[in-house]
């Protein structure tokens, strides 16, 4: 187990290495400059730019450029184009922004998706899985932001609360408990709304894998031995369909970087999504390619994680690989 | 069955909770009842965040309209976009002109030139009534002796490779005795008024290679470079405009601090520092010296004629004891930073543009990243403290829900769309503000191009289309013609010049008069060759993608055939604009309030990288532009700009389209207050300054709780 997590480790650290060699590369192969060097500004003279350029060592060759960002991103004194603020420190402080929402939109999915899909694939063909097949390949194809567009058009016009941003604005006087509830509750819309896809997604998973496992023998057999259909579906039949699902769990790491840019973006939320599109639309290098990083981090972290769990929850994988160690 | 219990409990719970939590937040009824604090406070949206808070480091809007209430000037513009003080409560403008008492020239009558006997001519010259100008207008005159001054030169020449390499060269220039007059008035004239005194031929040639001394081993054409360079630093003739200005007395910073003349230098000083890499860099290059004379008064001395330099002022002075060495050094050490963090450490990098203090209006409280800024009123401001008690300025980066957020009271601002105006208009609820900015869209033709050489083709193409169409259908009526280049809200502009005409026939005689035909296909033919471009745009901007289709459709009318391309932004620039290879572009400017066209316009800003990117070149024009920079007089300089306004509208090098109509809603409860004399208030409605902008008087804007009938 030891050497089979070692080695995965060593090789997504290669993988990383690669990773940020690509990523450094095309982003500043792709067209556009920095938006503080923008030549189209008649207030910057040539000479001006030449200096601004020569800071951001925007001339040097492409490996000297990623030799500058490796060290500054080393020793944290990484800065951005566009603000001169230490990057890492933005970025953890816009992670902190995204994280509740992250963490209620998944909640949300996992936790409705599982019952949904269960009683869909249990009540297969009926009403009620004829109308969440239909709700869930509804809410696949309308695009998101159109449906939250009209949900806050809605919420606004019949409710006459604010949706938009971390907080209502001029509360900063009233009870704490207010201000939390607050807080809660301009969650409620965006996570609600970045869930929705992969509730309806997730939930058509559950459904599949049920049906699947129903199907099986010791299903089957469960039932013929007399147990009741609660401890059917629940113990023998649920239990064997998760496993797919353990390995997805690792899945959701990257998900915290650019998870909702759409999201963020229409209910101004301050959160990494927004701070990496704004970044790729001023071209602050540091920033987009230092979030990259970090996402191609969690992507690598996520995937060993899963492979791990599975090797956890599978007694199969396990004993197969304590064979080949 | 536990399992079955808590799968379906689980999201129940969750969901219960979310909701539940509605009935914790106020309904905006409630917030303005329940919170008297709303109706002092100002809440702002903005699309995109501030980057920095600094008022010569930040480019962007966000962080203007943050550094403008946070930081003074010492110069603003009143509600005739003319200059009034702030921090400076008065200024003069004189000159010293200063010229070298050449003994190579002779007089007119063969006398040798030296520095007693050219003053004394002059002097003599000037009891002449020709000269009773001059003589009016020069206030004191000196001799000033020779002096030594050590200059370093950055000079090109080639290594042993023969690749081109640059060096940097301490030479000695002899500045030679030196005639100063003190002028009461900047005249760009007056050198050639002297002329007849001096001698025609007088600041034609000076001998500079007697009064430079350089190591003997320098290569003639190095000696060149360094006779251009000195000549260039030393002219015979120089024009050094000067302003005094008397500072406010008593004005604090925001952290108790008085400001005095040593910030005026200090801000100016760290614009010129390299390390800070200040955008404003070009806008105090002209700037010779800025002498402290006391403490509420400073000396600013200008290295050549060049009006527009003082509008620079207006820009925010930085408090000196906050940013200077040893607050840097405080800082540096107070973060910790490495050898190499702290060799680089310029303004951009400290924490004072996260958290300014300046002596404006408004002092800071807050800044989240993407989220807002909080500010709140300086109460010891020197014009009187704002009604707003706070002000925030909100991140929405979206418009829509910007939008929403503004009809539930949540923003206190909305610049709409065009296509929103009429609805807001007839709303009982808002007040709203049209005027036209300092913007404008236009077509260039690249004049380089033979097609294009013609200012009767330039106009023809111009005639085949109905810019009213333009206005009506793309911008919903919020639009006004433009005829020339300057903002249509400064005076610079003239507004009797007429646009051209919508005239297709026209256009086609005119076409025809230069031996364009109609070919058998409907399209103008000449020498075998059919009148055929491309017109280029960005993509991103509907509005300009529009107008191709339009211009496109108007010009097949006459036979014109033309083929139409978006490019993404960079790209355009980067390899259609500043390399100059397209034929047409449709384009916007956003201009300055200053009357200066140099770059834009000027024949030797047509190169790659420069804003005369479609060639515009005539000699007539060039002499204009030069003399409207360097002219001091605003009449003079006025009929100068309309002047120049008329020759570009008759030379058409781009078709000048339309400037938008801006317009922003505000709560109708929103007014202005006046306090009168017997200590009563007076409520007035809002109204826009020429410039358009609506929140001239904003320290007097206050929300009521009902609303006023005016």
């Amino acid at each position: 187990m030891h050497t089979f997590i070692l080695r995965n480790v060593l090789q997504r650290l290669l993988l990383v290495f690669i990773v940020s060699i690509l990523a450094h590369s095309v982003i500043h192969l792709a067209p556009g400059e920095p938006s503080e060097v923008d030549p189209a500004n008649p207030r910057m003279k040539p000479e001006d730019i030449a200096k601004i350029r020569a800071a951001f060592h925007l001339d040097d060759p492409l490996y000297a450029q990623y030799a500058y960002w490796i060290r500054d991103l080393v020793s944290g004194e990484l800065k951005s184009f566009k603000d001169s603020q230490p990057v890492l420190g933005k970025i953890w402080r816009r992670f902190l922004n995204s994280l509740p929402l992250f963490i209620c939109a998944t909640l949300l999915v996992w936790t409705l998706a599982f019952p949904t899909g269960i009683q869909a694939a249990i009540h297969r063909g009926a009403v009620y899985d004829r109308t969440t097949t239909f709700a869930a390949y509804t809410l696949i194809s309308v695009p998101g932001f159109f449906l939250s567009y009209m949900v806050i058009l809605w919420v606004v016009d019949l409710f006459g609360v604010p949706v938009i941003g971390l907080k209502t604005f001029g509360m900063e006087h009233a009870h704490p408990l207010f201000q939390s509830m607050d807080r809660v509750w301009h969650l409620v819309i965006p996570s609600l709304m970045s869930a929705l896809g992969g509730m309806a997604i997730l939930s058509r998973y559950v459904r599949s894998q049920m049906l699947e496992v129903i199907g099986q023998d010791y299903v089957r057999t469960a039932r013929a031995k007399g147990a009741e259909e609660a401890t059917v579906i629940y113990r023998h039949a649920l239990r064997n369909a998760l496993l797919p699902f353990v390995t997805m769990f690792g899945f959701l790491l990257p998900g915290l970087i650019g998870g909702s840019v759409i999201f963020e973006q229409i209910f101004a939320w301050p959160g990494l999504g927004r701070l990496g599109y704004e970044a790729i639309l001023a071209r602050d290098f540091p920033v987009i390619l230092t979030l990259n990083f970090i996402a191609a981090v969690l992507t690598l972290a996520g995937t060993l994680l899963s492979d791990v769990l599975y090797a956890v929850v599978d007694p199969r994988i396990r004993t197969g690989l304590q064979g080949d160690a | 069955m536990y399992l079955k219990r808590w799968l379906l409990l689980a999201p129940l719970l969750l969901i219960v909770f979310l909701l539940q939590s509605y009935f914790w937040v106020p309904t905006y009824e409630n917030q303005a009842t329940g919170n008297p604090k709303r109706l002092v406070t100002y809440i702002e949206g903005s699309s995109g965040d501030a980057k920095i808070l600094n008022p010569i480091l930040h480019a962007d809007t966000a962080s203007s309209s943050i550094v403008s209430l946070v930081f003074e000037g010492l110069l603003d513009l009143d509600e005739n976009l003319e200059l009034r003080g702030r921090l400076a409560t008065d200024w003069t403008i004189s000159e010293r002109a200063s010229l070298f008492v050449s003994p190579s020239n002779r007089f007119p009558d063969g006398d040798d030139v030296t520095g007693t006997r050219l003053v004394a001519r002059i002097r003599a010259a000037l009891k002449d009534s020709a000269f009773s100008a001059l003589a009016e207008n020069i206030h004191a005159i000196d001799v000033l002796p020779p002096t030594r001054t050590t200059q370093t030169i950055s000079i090109q020449e080639r290594d042993e490779e023969e690749k081109p390499a640059r060096r940097e060269l301490d030479v000695i220039f002899n500045v030679p005795e030196r005639v100063v007059f003190s002028l009461r008035r900047v005249d760009q004239d007056f050198f050639t008024r002297l002329l007849p005194v001096i001698g025609d031929r007088y600041l034609e040639h000076f001998p500079y290679e007697q009064y430079v001394e350089f190591p003997a081993e320098v290569k003639p054409d190095v000696r060149m470079q360094i006779f251009a360079q000195v000549s260039e630093r030393f002219p015979v003739a120089e024009h050094n405009p000067v302003i005094v200005f008397q500072l406010r007395k008593g004005v604090r910073f925001h952290d108790g601090h008085e400001f005095d003349a040593g910030d005026v230098k200090f801000t100016y000083a760290s614009i010129m520092d390299p390390k800070n890499l200040s955008p404003r860099t070009s806008d105090f290059e002209p700037i010779k010296d800025v002498e402290i004379i006391d403490a509420h008064a400073v000396r600013i001395v200008y290295k050549r004629l060049f009006s527009p330099a003082i509008n620079a002022w207006t820009m925010g002075i930085l408090p000196e004891h906050l940013l200077n060495a040893d607050a840097v050094q405080r800082e540096m050490d107070a973060r910790g930073l490495s050898d190499a963090a702290r060799a680089a450490f310029g303004m951009r990098d400290s924490q004072f543009n996260r958290a300014p203090i300046g002596s404006g209006l408004f002092r800071f409280v807050e800044w989240q990243s993407d989220e807002f800024i909080h500010l709140t009123r300086n109460d010891e401001y020197w014009e009187g403290p704002a009604e707003y008690h706070d002000y925030y300025m909100r991140i929405v980066p979206d418009l829509l829900t910007q939008e929403m957020e503004f009809r539930a009271g949540a923003v206190d601002y909305y610049g709409t769309q065009p296509h929103q105006v009429a609805r807001y208009q007839e709303d009982d609820q808002y007040q709203s503000f049209s005027s036209t900015g300092f913007g404008y869209t236009y077509i260039g033709y690249n004049n380089r191009r033979p097609l294009f050489a013609d200012p009767d083709v330039r106009r023809a193409l111009g005639m085949a289309m109905n810019v009213d169409d333009f206005i009506t259908y793309l911008l919903y009526g919020e639009g006004e013609r433009m005829t020339g280049p300057y903002p249509k809200n400064t005076q610079w502009y003239d507004p009797a010049v007429a646009p051209l005409p919508y005239d297709p026939d026209g256009a086609r005689q005119l076409l025809e008069a230069r031996g364009w035909r109609l070919n058998a296909d409907g399209w103008l033919e000449k020498d075998g060759k059919i009148f055929e471009f491309n017109l280029i745009t960005n993509s991103g901007n509907p509005v300009r993608k529009n107008i191709m289709t339009i211009a496109q459709n108007a010009w097949k009318k006459i036979g014109v055939k033309c083929n139409t391309q978006y490019f993404e932004w960079a790209v355009f620039l980067k390899d259609f604009v500043n390399t100059g290879d397209f034929d047409a572009v449709v384009l916007g400017w956003s201009m300055g309030i200053d009357p200066d066209l140099y770059q834009l316009w000027h024949s030797s800003q047509a190169g790659p990288q420069q804003l005369n990117f479609i060639g515009y070149h005539n000699p007539v024009a060039d002499d204009l532009i030069v003399r409207i920079r360097q002219e001091y007089n605003l009449d003079v300089q006025r009929a100068l700009a309309h002047q120049l306004h008329r020759l570009i509208a008759e030379e058409q090098p781009y078709t000048f389209l339309y400037a938008p109509l801006g317009t922003r809603v505000l709560d109708k409860k929103i007014v202005l207050v006046h306090a009168e004399e017997d200590g009563s208030e007076r409520y007035e409605k809002i109204y826009p300054i020429k410039s358009g902008d609506i929140t001239f008087h904003f320290r007097q804007w206050r929300k009521l709780e009902l609303t006023p009938q005016f």
